[in-house]
């Protein structure tokens, strides 16, 4: 008896939690990051590049398939993200959601493939492309060709923190499946 | 097979409503490109700005443990050193006008400098604006268009004032165009930025050249910023001169915004007053005739 209980798979909280907690835990930390981000960001005088925390929901959240609530949330976090950084209305929703629908997509050709190459390559072309937009969008709406250097460190940085912390993004199962299996 | 076709008909619901949300960004990103409608937001992003940037009031924990009364104090000192580092920048400035004070007679003298003093609440160093956010606005009395400084020098202008708080628009912004003259040489140019730290001096309209490592100050050309204010060192960089930015060197994460210039525009010929007629017979008008 007490032979296999180290056999046994250790539950832990997060394992246990449902989709609900889980998608707001994951608001919560972009929330947070995003916050942080409003202030003055320089680490012994060198500036930091901060990531865009709602890429990490808009990837995580739709490896799981389309769901209303993450779409809300990710519509919330781009309104603020473009008051913030004084884009205009609407271009950080846009391109929160079409990150979240290219990983929807992404995970249904892949058919919830989680091997090293998907789950490498998945991110990479998602950010890509969020770069891609990002710095088309600023480009187009401040007249010049931006600088891609310090968009491109940000997208670095929200990369490798992705690649540790993808976990919290995961909401587990589908929309409207239940816990034990199908829906 | 019944709970398959529900799942299926959920999911293409789901996809209409991403699509949807994507258009509706979409729209709004391209309405926003009619000016009528890009203003019609600007309230709304003020008022946000206003909620972002407005000083929270001293908590209970903080009036009972002493931070607060600690926090007061601190911010005296940063006001003295504030105060001081002003006073030196206005030395500084005060000199190079005096000069021109000499250099041209019956020059009309500056107005006083009226300002406040706020704190940045958010920095913006994106790939669409550089700006900051600071804590005053319309109700401390910061003005529209208002020029922003630091320790170290010029920062900004006010571009979206709210009730409690204003939208700086940094000089290090690529948009930002900012006449600027060399301390020594006198040579004039429009600086341009750069990057964070750095602008670019162009459209030089003299032949003559910067000294490397003269001080950069404001022109008052275009009557945006007024003239004399530090705005940096420069340096040449191939064919580049290139402005190294002293508000990055004394930032403690305050600024003063002054009033803008004001230049009252000069009245046309024929709303001049008439001047009382000397001898009873021809008028000023007349006599430019």
């Amino acid at each position: 008896m007490a032979r296999n209980l180290p056999n046994r798979k250790r539950r832990t909280l997060w394992s246990q939690s449902g989709p609900s907690p889980r998608l707001v835990f994951g608001a919560a930390i972009i929330a947070i990051v995003g916050v942080l981000g409003m202030t003055p960001k320089e680490f012994f005088g060198i500036p930091l590049a901060w990531p865009f925390a709602a890429l990490w929901g808009a990837m995580g959240w739709g490896r799981v398939g389309l769901s209303l609530r993450p779409m809300i949330l990710l519509v919330i976090f781009g309104v603020m993200q473009d008051i913030v950084s004084n884009a205009p209305l609407g271009c950080f929703a846009l391109i929160n959601l079409l990150v979240y629908g290219m990983s929807a997509g992404i995970a249904d050709q892949t058919d919830g493939m989680r091997d090293t190459l998907v789950a490498f390559v998945g991110p990479v072309v998602l950010l890509s492309a969020a770069f891609l937009l990002v710095w088309g969008f600023a480009s187009i709406t401040s007249d010049h060709i931006v600088r891609t250097w310090p968009l491109l460190t940000s997208f670095i940085n929200t990369g490798l923190i992705y690649a540790f912390a993808n976990r919290m993004y995961d909401l587990g199962r589908r929309p409207g499946e239940s816990p034990g299996g199908n829906g | 097979m019944a709970r398959s076709g529900r799942s299926s008909q959920k999911s293409g619901a789901r996809r209409v409503t991403l699509g949807i949300l994507i258009f509706g960004a979409l729209a709004l990103i391209v309405a926003q490109s009619a000016p009528q409608i890009s203003n019609f937001f600007v309230p709304a992003r003020t008022t946000i700005n206003d909620r972002i940037g407005a000083p929270a009031d001293t908590s209970f924990w903080a009036q009972i443990s002493g931070q607060a009364e600690r926090e007061r104090r601190i911010r005296e000192l940063e006001n003295e050193v504030r105060d001081l580092a002003r006073y030196k920048a206005a030395a500084i400035s005060m000199a190079e006008r005096m000069e021109a004070y000499e250099r041209i007679l019956n020059l009309m003298g500056e107005p006083p400098e009226r300002g406040v003093t706020a704190r940045i609440t958010t920095v913006v160093d994106g790939p669409f604006a550089q700006t900051v956010l600071a804590n005053a606005g319309r109700l401390q009395g910061v003005e529209p268009g208002a020029i922003a400084l630091n320790e170290g020098g010029l920062v900004g202008r006010v571009t979206q004032l709210g009730d409690r708080s204003s939208r700086i628009l940094l000089v290090s912004n690529y948009q930002s165009q900012l006449p600027a003259l060399g301390e020594v040489s006198g040579v004039r140019a429009v600086m341009q930025g750069k990057d964070r730290d750095r602008g670019v001096l162009k459209d030089m309209p003299e032949e003559a050249e910067f000294i490397e490592g003269e001080r950069i100050l404001s022109s008052g050309e275009g009557g945006a910023f007024p003239r004399g204010l530090v705005v940096g060192t420069v340096t040449k960089q191939g064919n580049d001169w290139i402005v190294k930015l002293a508000m990055r060197e004394h930032s403690s994460g305050y600024v003063r915004m002054i009033a803008p210039p004001e230049i009252v525009e000069p009245l046309p010929e024929s709303e001049l007053p008439e001047l009382p007629p000397e001898d009873g017979t021809a008028s000023a008008s007349q006599g430019a005739q």
